[in-house]
């Protein structure tokens, strides 16, 4: 009975299946509330499973130069990283499917896993513009990390728990965002910068450098890649509305939580102008990490008192 | 693509096909880290060989073939050459079509401005702001085909004065569509001076100084916003700006945000002159009547362009087609300023620099150059010389 459980918590729900069409429809849901915002008429709701399946269908080409091991093998190591996430976190508002006393950790550990995998991806095809493109993923990473890591961090001490099962449960009773705001906007913040979105998408930046690192994707890889970026779309989503938001204690409140979520993250989108890498350093690192390392300063001494 | 990484060199090709860019042009970057240590730039890819064209064909379809120079601007090649071949022929358009000419030029230069901060804010990464540009462009999109029936290729000139008139409708029509456009202008002057993200991509960037314009012969609003006074409209006015006289939109800083405010002030001036001419719109025929055979002569034409200054040379040997033909489009002189004042800057910097002249390639490609893909030597090759080339080349292509 065990071992069918945990087969359906795999592919079923909540990994597997439910987290691709999740995925895609949050992915959907953004891209038309991005349209809607900048006066565009924006995709219908099955563009991103039709390009999806289009690029499956298409021939995967692989460059010269390239480690085809690595080439073939990255994309499905970033999808399993999202997949994997989602096991601890309460996706649709129930309980995590596994969990144990430091899961946070492991998860902030296995939703970094694409954007490691997109940066190894593009230094792996040698190509100019994945070379520039992975440089600045990485140099992203290091900027947002540790503040998005610190932001996420504040509640697990609050909670007295590093388990996300735990922190959901404590935070279904304390709306976290009203005593720990700047905590939550880092977080929102990091999320984007994590997904590569506007204002922090200068690793993609289409007019300077094509496509960035996946410049030389096509076919299968590259529908995994925006897979998993789906997948991260939601399973991150999910985590910031779960601890910061008063928990998602029932499916309702979970899809109006995270939408809400996703309507603030299209409305940064479309404010912003995108920052150039520096500047993104520049903003990590001069408020960011300053702005959560306060919350700290604060939490420690309010829990000394 | 195969990649070249030396020691110390690591070239990126922008172009000939690359997102940045809307049209055709070649731009060799090389690269420490992100910043840009020399440029290079190759044209030439979209050259269609235009004044050849021009030589065999009569003068009034020359007038349609020069108004397709270039797909933004097409009005005011058309009027630069009119203007040209009526000083040869000794024609002068009547006074009622001269001013239609500065209308539509005006309006032309509103189309093309609100285009440009649309592109801008593009290869700034600023989506919203150019798709909202582009919406309030369709505006005056709307205003040149109720005016003349036509979005792009206006055809409003014909040689001898101008082919439409405009009724009370149009005036109206006109002038409330100017009135919502001078209202979305002003609120993106408001974004393009306040907006501190966007500030971050423009302020302080690719500044160019007074000496710096002159010396790499920078014209138009890129000029401008270096604080030099050219203006042909202001220079040597001609069609109606006699009558319309402008009052020219400069700026001493010389960086990205003092060409954004410089083509708005621009825009500003461009209401107020539309608004002059609707008000005293002279009574006129709309026609000369115009000769078939021009006199024999030479000529030079400048005229501003939304980019520019617009250089027309004509030679007449008295028949009814030209004998050479010369344009000089605003983006060729501006290149030089794009490839100097992109070492020492971001490569993220470099679309805007790029879009920050407004370039316009396959206006200004007046000359190709082939190179050998192997030794990269370069051939010239005279017209009788290419024609044969031409002609074996899809001989060699059909065996």
């Amino acid at each position: 009975m065990n071992g069918i459980l945990a087969f359906v918590a795999l592919l079923v729900f909540p990994g597997g299946l439910f987290l691709l069409a999740g995925g895609l429809a949050y992915e959907w849901v953004d891209r038309k509330l991005l349209a809607l915002l900048q006066n565009r008429v924006g995709p219908r709701w099955f563009q991103p499973l039709a390009d999806t399946i289009k690029l499956l269908a298409k021939e995967e080409i692989i460059p010269d130069k390239a480690n085809k091991l690595l080439f073939i093998g990255l994309p499905f190591i970033a999808l399993a990283g999202g997949l994997t996430a989602a096991l601890y976190v309460p996706m649709a508002g129930i309980k995590p499917a596994y969990g144990f006393p430091g899961d946070l950790i492991v998860t902030l550990y296995l939703l970094s896993l694409l954007t490691l995998c997109m940066g190894l991806a593009g230094t792996n095809t040698l190509d100019r513009f994945s070379m520039i493109g992975a440089t600045r993923t990485l140099t992203q990473v290091f900027s947002y990390e540790a503040p998005f890591l610190l932001a996420l961090l504040v509640p697990a001490v609050t909670a007295g728990s590093w388990q996300i099962g735990t922190i959901a449960t404590y935070a279904q009773s304390h709306w976290l965002i009203l005593v720990q705001p700047v905590g939550f906007v880092v977080a929102l913040i990091g999320l984007m910068g994590k997904l590569e979105m506007p204002p922090f998408d200068a690793p993609e930046a289409h007019t300077e450098i094509s496509a960035g690192a996946l410049t030389e994707y096509s076919g299968r890889g590259l529908a995994f890649f925006q897979l998993a970026k789906a997948v991260e779309l939601i399973v991150g989503l999910t985590l910031v509305a779960a601890i910061y938001l008063g928990g998602v204690s029932n499916p309702l409140w979970f899809l109006a939580k995270t939408l809400a979520l996703l309507l603030a993250l299209a409305g940064i989108q479309s404010l912003l102008t995108r920052l150039r890498i520096d500047q993104t350093v520049g903003l990590w690192w001069r408020y960011g990490t300053i702005l959560v390392l306060l919350q700290w300063l604060v939490l420690i001494l309010l829990k000394r008192m | 693509m195969a990649t070249k990484r030396e020691p110390e060199r690591f070239t990126i090709s922008i172009g000939p096909q690359h997102p940045a860019l809307k049209e055709p042009g070649s731009f060799q970057f090389t690269v420490d880290g992100e910043i840009v240590t020399k440029a290079y730039v190759r044209l030439g890819y979209a050259h269609r060989g235009i004044e050849k064209a021009a030589e065999q064909r009569n003068w009034i379809q020359d007038l349609y073939l020069l108004e397709r120079v270039c797909g933004i601007c097409s009005h005011i090649h058309a009027t630069a050459y009119c203007l040209a071949v009526e000083q040869l022929a000794h024609v002068e358009a009547p006074a009622r079509a001269q001013a239609i000419r500065v209308l539509v030029a005006e309006l032309e230069r509103i189309h093309s401005h609100f285009l440009w901060i649309g592109v801008s804010a593009h290869e700034a990464g600023f989506e919203t702001l150019f798709m909202y540009s582009w919406r309030d462009r369709e505006t005056v999109m709307d205003l040149l085909e109720g005016l003349t029936g036509n979005r792009v290729n206006y055809s409003a000139n014909i040689l001898g004065g101008v082919k439409c008139d405009i009724n009370n409708e149009q005036t109206t029509a006109i002038l409330d569509g100017i009135s919502f456009l001078e209202e979305r202008a002003r609120h993106y002057f408001d974004v393009l001076t306040n907006d501190a993200m966007f500030l971050q991509r423009t302020r302080g960037i690719a500044t160019m100084s007074r000496t710096q314009a002159e010396v790499m012969g920078a014209i138009g609003p890129t000029a401008r916003a270096s604080n030099v006074a050219r203006d042909v409209r202001v220079e040597s006015p001609y069609a109606a700006y006699k009558q319309y006289p402008v009052k020219m939109a400069l700026d001493t800083r010389g960086d990205l945000e003092a060409r954004f405010v410089v083509r708005v002030n621009e825009l500003f001036e461009s209401f107020r002159i539309i608004r002059e001419i609707l008000a005293t719109l002279p009574e006129t025929e709309l026609a000369a009547r115009f000769p078939r055979r021009v006199p024999a002569g030479e000529v030079v034409m400048r005229v501003e362009a939304p980019r520019g200054e617009l250089y027309y040379f004509i030679k007449s040997n008295g028949s009814d087609k030209p004998e050479r033909l010369k344009v000089r489009t605003p983006t060729i002189c501006n290149m030089t300023s794009v490839i100097k004042l992109a070492v020492g800057h971001q490569l993220a910097d470099v679309p805007m620099i790029l879009a920050g002249i407004d370039p316009c390639f396959s206006c200004n490609d007046r000359t190709v150059q082939l190179k050998d893909a192997g030794n990269q030597a370069s051939t010239m090759l005279m017209w009788e010389e290419l024609r044969l080339h031409g002609i074996q080349y899809y001989q060699g292509l059909n065996k």
